[in-house]
């Protein structure tokens, strides 16, 4: 572990995960065990179809698994209803996708609150001023009415991190945030993200299968075909130890 | 903030959004006037007694609308003018006739002929003359609106009636019956006219003294007149509109063409909400993933479908309103009681939330998940 990493913000404990089609039950995740601690900045890498995305969403709690336990808070949530996976995302998970999946019809500001207003609760001033806070922080003070058609991919997907941790989640789930951003707007993201994992209680994970992200990682898991096949941890010094 | 998302999503698109809201103006328009049409014609069905001023009308027994001619001997009226729980009774004397326009060919019009001087069941409302006019022997009204029908006739020019003379004396405002053009006139020229003996007349017509028993005048009557039929007159009103309804196809023919209206406005609102979802639904999942819960999404969805009904109901009473005012002092009869707006409106709003169940069932199967693909 290094020494950066604090406790474990999420556990999975031999998550299964099968796939049908109603003929064809296809595995995609194979008795996965994983600890997500604090302030470390994971990354999971892999191939196309190696089952990364899948295993993000499960850690997400946005798919539930065929087998297993998913630990948040101590607490086994994957039998959780529906509703009460929503209400654990909501408090305890931010999520920055691949394209920045800001609704077109809100403002960058509007887009960053409505996750936290969206089961009904009112937007308090202290919210809204949190949310100035954030945009001040990724340098978009200046675009809180734009509209997400008027901003860069790269400030789209700031706002995006914005309206992750306004609800200050003690774990970023990132999918492939870089993918679809030139170089310049990358290595913004990735610095930003890198930052955020510093942050104390915080873990960040991000999915790819981008090799220039490797070196931003404190941690780095690789899957391949639904197994994790290595799962290292960078020293101190920078390099990565297996 | 999700009835401002739902606003927000609305205006993103616009033109799906203008569809919605054509289906729901489309459900307030056409089946709006359908209703206004039917009920214009459900006033003027039994105009005759709504404004007869009557309280009972005595009618022969196998009477079911008060615009078809009975015969009831006119000694009746004598045998009921001595109840003592009655006002006044007076006879009315009605029948088919044929007026002769100016250029030679004829109209039919239906002679309504009033007993002096009360003229009873007489016309309520003028254009030009009054009452006074049926007190002359020859007088009689037309309505303004039949005057193209009629030919244009002149004010006191002397025309002709099943070839009797008749002096239109005054113009009536918006007075027609179901059957077409009512003519006013005095008992005796309504029966030189109609051929009708001094010893019959169509209907008699009772006003009950202030503070006594319609139900128990009836009654009284029922006894000494056994072979009249004796009807309060709001009732008399309802069995008129319940027979043409009923018995002359305009109840289903109306009835086919307002649901038509209704389920084309809902075909409409059923495709452009499902198209709005379909639009969203990476949002929708996307919401769904960071925190939203089904009933979440489902709000948003019954949110636009109000906003979207509340929006055509708005167009919808406006377009009325204009038709309404366009249609007045025409023959096309169109009236919207004060109360079938709020009823017309609430439905509309329940088949737009009805109309937006497909939306519903889709955006219910929206799943978080979608938003990483």
């Amino acid at each position: 572990m290094s020494s950066l990493a604090g406790s474990a913000v999420l556990k999975l404990d031999g998550i299964v995960r099968d796939f049908s089609d109603g003929r064809v039950t296809r595995r995609v995740l194979n008795r996965t065990t994983l600890e997500i601690m604090s302030g470390e900045f994971t990354v999971i890498a892999g191939p196309s179809g190696s089952g990364k995305t899948t295993l993000l969403t499960i850690m997400g709690l946005v798919l539930k698994p065929t087998e297993g336990k998913i630990l948040v808070g101590g607490k086994d949530v994957a039998k959780y209803s529906d509703d009460e996976l929503a209400r654990t995302r909501l408090a305890r998970i931010g999520f920055v996708f691949q394209t920045a999946g800001l609704i077109p019809a809100l403002s960058a500001l509007d887009n960053i609150l409505i996750p936290r207003a969206i089961q009904g609760a009112r937007v308090t001033r202290e919210l809204r001023s949190r949310a100035r806070e954030l945009l001040k922080r990724f340098g978009l003070e200046d675009y809180a009415g734009a509209m997400p058609q008027q901003l860069s991919t790269g400030q789209q997907q700031r706002i995006a991190i914005a309206r992750a941790l306004l609800g200050d989640p003690p774990l970023l789930l990132c999918d492939e945030p870089t993918s679809a951003l030139d170089v310049e707007s990358g290595k913004t993201v990735l610095d930003t993200l890198k930052d955020l994992s510093r942050e104390t209680s915080r873990g960040v994970v991000m999915v790819t299968h981008d090799p220039r992200v490797f070196p931003y990682a404190d941690r780095l898991i690789k899957v391949e075909n639904g197994s994790v096949v290595y799962d290292t941890r960078s020293s101190p010094q920078g390099g990565i130890q297996k | 903030m999700r009835r401002f998302a739902a606003w927000r999503l609305l205006l993103h698109d616009r033109s799906t959004t203008a569809g919605s809201v054509l289906g729901v103006v489309a459900i307030i328009f056409l089946v709006g006037q359908q209703l206004a049409v039917l009920f214009g014609l459900f006033s003027l069905m039994s105009a005759l007694v709504d404004h007869s001023g009557a309280d009972i009308w005595v009618v022969t027994r196998d009477t079911r609308d008060v615009n078809s001619t009975g015969s009831l001997p006119v000694r009746y009226v004598d045998r009921l003018s001595g109840l003592p729980d009655i006002e006044w009774v007076e006879p009315l004397v009605s029948g088919g006739g044929s007026f002769k326009r100016a250029d030679g060919k004829f109209q039919p019009v239906q002679i309504i002929g009033l007993a002096r001087p009360r003229m009873a069941g007489g016309p309520w409302r003028f254009a030009a003359g009054g009452l006074n006019a049926l007190f002359d022997y020859d007088g009689g009204t037309v309505d303004k609106l039949d005057l193209k029908v009629l030919g244009y006739p002149d004010l006191s020019q002397v025309v002709e009636v099943n070839g009797r003379r008749l002096r239109i004396n005054a113009l009536t405002r918006g007075i027609r019956g179901f059957s077409g053009t009512l003519l006013f006139t005095n008992e005796d020229k309504a029966r030189e006219i109609t051929g009708t003996p001094r010893t019959r007349c169509s209907n008699i017509l009772v006003k009950v003294k202030p503070g006594r028993s319609i139900a128990g005048v009836i009654g009284q009557i029922r006894a000494i007149l056994p072979e009249a039929e004796p009807i309060a007159a709001p009732e008399l009103a309802r069995n008129t509109r319940l027979f043409y309804v009923t018995d002359t196809g305009i109840g289903s023919s109306f009835g086919f063409s307002t649901l038509i209206g209704a389920l084309v406005g809902v075909v409409i609102i059923m495709l452009t909400m499902y198209t709005t979802v379909l639009n969203h639904q990476r949002d929708y999942a996307v919401l769904r993933a960071l925190g939203a819960r089904r009933h979440d999404i489902l709000v948003i969805v019954l949110f636009q479908s109000l906003f979207v009904g509340l929006i055509g109901i708005l167009i919808g009473f406006l377009l009325m309103a204009g038709f309404l005012a366009g249609v007045r002092d025409t023959r096309l009869p169109a009236y919207m009681p004060l109360w079938l707006p709020p009823i017309h409106a609430a439905a509309t709003l329940l088949l737009c939330v009805l109309g937006s169940l497909l939306a519903i069932r889709r955006a219910n199967r929206i799943e978080p998940a979608s938003a990483f693909r």
